[in-house]
């Protein structure tokens, strides 16, 4: 079996550089010099937390990107063949990402232990009780698992396999365009055989070492599955993004038809109820059950400002995304689905802030309130962070053709239900 | 016998295409085409719009979640009191999966029932099927059919329509 010839419509040269890619790293270091001048202000404890809601957030939309792509392939996909191109251009950003995350690990082997994870340092005193993490039976049970080595090692991993997996597929994708080899194709389908589970287990220990650790005490098997629900929505969100930009550009005219805005939308509203199901799914088990060890980590949520941001949550990153996304007319309308996109980009970031941030706490053990300087830092690190991902991605986006042209799905992929 | 309509054939899928694109701009609502396999495009050709199913699945869904939350608000908030497990007599949080349970049941009907509404499934009879060649259009033929209560239903120009943009064995079917 041949390849079929693209269309002659179909860009056979690489994609004119965009202007933004300067402008991204300016920002890029711009954020990261306004979080590290936030460190002498509100000390590095408020801005290492902050410091870790800006990378798992684009954490998660990298870790969703990669997904996309092995989804792509283990189902042997037609429809996202032209925009999964863009989401490998933005897989680059993974080594970069690593080398945000670094910081947080060297300030906790250089600096005080408990900077982020208390239970790094045993003369932590974990408030209201009053007894330190090293006395805490709680602790020393979870000690060959929540300990400073086995974080190091497992972040170190997590980064490993998603850097490894992102080269193996864009390496077989890039080379495809030149050689039209099938092999390519094939190869990438046995990356995602193996690729998924690896993915699907890093990303559950990611979400349990990095957030939910924050409150060692607590417990919920739901944690990794909600993590993922925003590593999907977040890529799905952002893909929509580079799915307009590109329209508006020219490159994407005649590519991308209504069906694709129409399946890269149904997605969304996919994961939007699957967010809905399992982050309600978590709290009513909790409120069912009522036992102290478990509603406590909602309790620190309900204090303070924290309650509104929590509805917020309940009503913005499900109900009203929800409701937008039923309307087959908001899905492929570029300019209102790209809203949507932004809206729940918005709503992910607010979301892993109210995982995250609780757990900074005052002098008697209350989280500090929503609307702090750590919220603050946490904008400036994803902004930062953000920059340097999409200079990662635009500096990507130059170096091959705009699709996968000689793919042996792009024919079928180009005149989608057409 | 009344006319139900005139029936004319088509050899392949682009001429039934352009042929439905001329009909639609002679502004008939009343008629189908008949295919052996979907023509991609062909909806939009024939000018129909999308359907209103989705409309009533919402009405369908809503009307569950009511059903589930008031249900579960009157039985147990009003009509038999019970403490369980120290909960609220009443609260959306556990009336919540019954709810979206039933939401989801009710959208399901409703889809389903509104679908076979406007469609008119089943039918056990159907004029055109007295067409001799009939049988084709579910082969290798396709075939548009303009029923006589369209009000722009003319025996003389639409048949002269249907000549115009290639049909060809034009007939008159009977009710």
């Amino acid at each position: 079996m041949s390849n079929p010839a693209a269309p002659a419509s179909a860009p056979a040269s690489p994609p004119a550089t965009p202007g933004g890619t300067g402008t991204a790293l300016r920002i890029g270091i711009a954020g990261i010099a306004a979080t590290a001048v936030g460190g002498w202000i509100s000390g590095a404890h408020i801005v290492a937390t902050s410091w870790l809601v800006g990378i798992s957030f684009w954490t998660a939309i990298a870790i969703g990107m990669l997904l996309l792509v092995l989804i792509h392939h283990i189902f042997d996909a037609m429809w996202s063949t032209v925009i999964r191109r863009q989401f490998e251009h933005a897989l680059a950003a993974f080594k970069w990402l690593a080398l945000l995350f670094l910081p947080l690990l060297l300030v906790t082997w250089f600096g005080h232990r408990d900077t982020i994870w208390p239970w790094m340092n045993p003369g932590h005193l974990m408030l209201p009780k009053g007894v330190t993490v090293g006395q805490d039976m709680v602790y020393a049970k979870k000690s060959g698992f929540l300990n400073l080595r086995a974080l190091s090692i497992a972040t170190a991993a997590f980064f490993a396999v998603w850097v490894w997996l992102s080269a193996r597929l864009r390496k077989a994708s890039f080379t495809q365009d030149s050689d039209g080899d099938r092999k390519w194709t094939l190869q990438s389908r046995v990356t995602a055989g193996f690729g998924l589970p690896l993915v699907a287990l890093t990303l559950t220990f990611a979400a349990v070492y990095w957030i939910k650790s924050l409150e060692y005490h607590w417990f919920s098997t739901m944690y990794g599955v909600w993590y993922f629900a925003n590593c999907m929505r977040g890529a799905y969100s952002f893909g929509v993004l580079i799915m307009v930009w590109l329209l508006n550009r020219g490159d994407y005219r005649g590519i991308i038809h209504e069906d694709t805005w129409h399946s890269i939308g149904k997605m969304m509203l996919a994961f939007t109820v699957f967010w809905g199901y399992i982050s309600f799914s978590q709290y009513f088990l909790i409120w069912n059950a009522d036992v102290p060890e478990e509603t406590f980590w909602y309790n620190l949520r309900e204090y303070g400002d924290w309650k509104w941001v929590g509805m917020v949550l309940v009503f913005g990153h499900f109900l009203l995304p929800f409701l937008a996304l039923l309307s087959y007319r908001y899905k492929v309308t570029p300019r209102i689905i790209r809203r949507i996109a932004l809206w729940i980009l918005g709503v992910i970031f607010i979301d892993l802030c109210w995982n995250i941030l609780p757990a900074v706490k005052d002098g008697v053990g209350n989280p500090l309130p929503f609307f702090s300087l750590g919220l603050l830092w946490a904008v400036t690190s994803a902004v930062g962070i953000g920059g340097i991902c999409i200079w990662a991605y635009l500096r990507s986006f130059t170096t091959t053709k705009l699709i996968p042209i000689r793919d042996p799905r792009i024919g079928e992929c180009l005149t989608h239900h057409e | 016998m009344a006319t139900y309509g005139l029936i004319a054939l088509f050899e392949t899928a682009p001429e039934i295409y352009h042929a439905a694109e001329a009909v639609r701009d002679a502004g008939y609502k009343r008629w189908d085409c008949i295919t052996p396999m979907p023509v991609h495009g062909l909806d939009g050709a024939m000018g129909l719009r999308r359907s209103i199913v989705p409309r009533i699945s919402i009405a369908g869904g809503i009307t569950g979640f009511c059903t589930g939350m008031s249900m579960i608000f009157y039985m147990n908030g009003f009509d038999y009191r019970l403490v369980v497990g120290g909960k609220p007599f009443f609260s959306p949080l556990y009336a919540f999966p019954v709810s979206y349970e039933l939401t989801i049941l009710f959208t399901a009907f409703a889809t389903i029932g509104g679908m076979f509404f406007l469609n008119g499934l089943t039918k056990l009879y159907h004029p055109v099927l007295k067409h001799k060649d009939i049988g084709r259009g579910m082969d290798d033929r396709f075939f548009i059919v303009i029923e006589a209560r369209d009000p722009r239903f003319d025996a003389i120009n639409t048949r002269a329509l249907l000549e115009n943009i290639g049909g060809r064995d034009i007939t008159e079917l009977e009710d």
